[in-house]
């Protein structure tokens, strides 16, 4: 069983980035978007990339990111919206974080 | 369609349709009523559905709180009818009520405290998941 | 089959709805049976038929009319959470109510995900 984890909040603001890993199964997908996409400078993030030590699909939306301004480290794919269709049904559920 | 797909599309007998993931406190916003109003509607249609409680969310659990002294119906008191309709899978985060310093008085019965890794699991035996 | 149902709870003024209908419409592209959209909470004020947003912004509801034309994808309008925002009321030709969206309850969110192998909220 994998879950689909879209992340839509900064978790400098909220904890939803926070809740989601404590959830996180090693055969899950995340996909950073809209604020999202700032988790990428959190904390919480080194300690993901650490913590599954890379068994974890870890995305970005590219435009989402561009638009901010965010530089993309390697850890992360990036992706567009349509691939996350694609991501919805190779997984068997979606949790949004928001 | 590939037998992944077969598999995954309708739930599986020890599967449940719906989790809903209640995020927030009870009475600043009306994500918790609504979150409610949709755990009934599935139960009335017979529609297994269990409850997450999480973060802030565990809030809604906590004994002793009163929301008429804020003026407004106190919708934490429909909880008491989950029995009737045969809600019975309501699930708290631990680490949450730890972090915030609550104990485990709720104020409905039949809750089960589940440790994080518990807690994905319990939410992996659905099939669709909604966050409120 | 690949079927998909989409809860919506962000309001059309929020640029959370961009992403949400970006999503949707790759899906449509994509050849996935879209059964329908669910407007709930906020999500609802979508098809308030008074909303003017400013001409060079984003016009969330103009895509949604457009997507339900170009693709007869069924959008669902929750009634209760439409009648506290002041969009809804008994009677069925409701001028305030965008003729692109479906008056339901929250029976159809029931139905919506009963049928669809995948749901996604946005």
């Amino acid at each position: 069983m994998s879950t689909l984890h879209l992340i839509r909040q900064s978790a400098f603001t909220s904890n939803d980035f926070a809740q989601c890993l404590s959830v996180l199964d090693h055969q899950d997908s995340v996909v950073l978007m809209d604020d999202g996409c700032y988790n990428l400078k959190h904390s919480l993030m080194d300690s993901l990339i650490k913590r599954v030590g890379g068994s974890v699909n870890i995305n970005i939306i590219a435009s989402h990111a561009q638009a901010r301004a965010i530089e993309i480290i390697t850890a992360v794919n990036t992706i567009e919206i349509s691939d996350v269709v694609e991501l919805t049904f190779t997984h068997n559920k979606v949790i949004t974080w928001q | 369609m590939t037998q992944k797909e077969q598999k995954s599309s309708g739930a599986s007998p020890q599967e449940s349709v719906l989790a809903i993931i209640n995020s927030k406190a009870p009475f600043s916003s009306s994500h918790g009523k609504d979150a409610l109003d949709v755990a009934l509607i599935f139960a009335s249609f017979e529609q297994k559905v269990s409850l997450f409680f999480q973060g802030d969310g565990v809030y809604q659990l906590m004994d002793k709180q009163d929301g008429s002294l804020l003026g407004m119906k106190d919708y934490l008191k429909t909880f008491s009818a989950f029995e009737f309709y045969d809600i019975e899978d309501i699930y708290v985060c631990q680490q949450s009520l730890v972090n915030r310093q609550l104990g485990e008085d709720f104020h409905i019965d039949n809750v089960q405290v589940l440790s994080s890794i518990e807690f994905g699991l319990a939410l992996n035996r659905h099939q669709h998941v909604l966050r409120f | 089959m690949k079927t998909l149902a989409v809860v919506i709870t962000t309001p059309p003024y929020s640029h959370l709805t961009i992403t949400a209908l970006t999503y949707v419409e790759a899906a449509l592209v994509a050849g996935i049976n879209v059964i329908g959209v669910f407007f709930y909470q906020d999500g609802v004020m979508h098809a308030n038929e008074d909303i003017s947003i400013a001409s060079d912004e984003y016009q969330a509801i103009e895509h949604w009319q457009r997507l339900q034309k170009q693709y007869q994808l069924p959008l669902h309008i929750c009634i209760t959470a439409a009648e506290k925002r002041g969009i809804a009321c008994d009677a069925i030709d409701n001028d305030k109510i965008n003729k692109a969206f479906t008056v339901s309850g929250l029976g159809e969110l029931v139905e919506l995900t009963t049928k669809a192998s995948r749901l996604v909220q946005f």
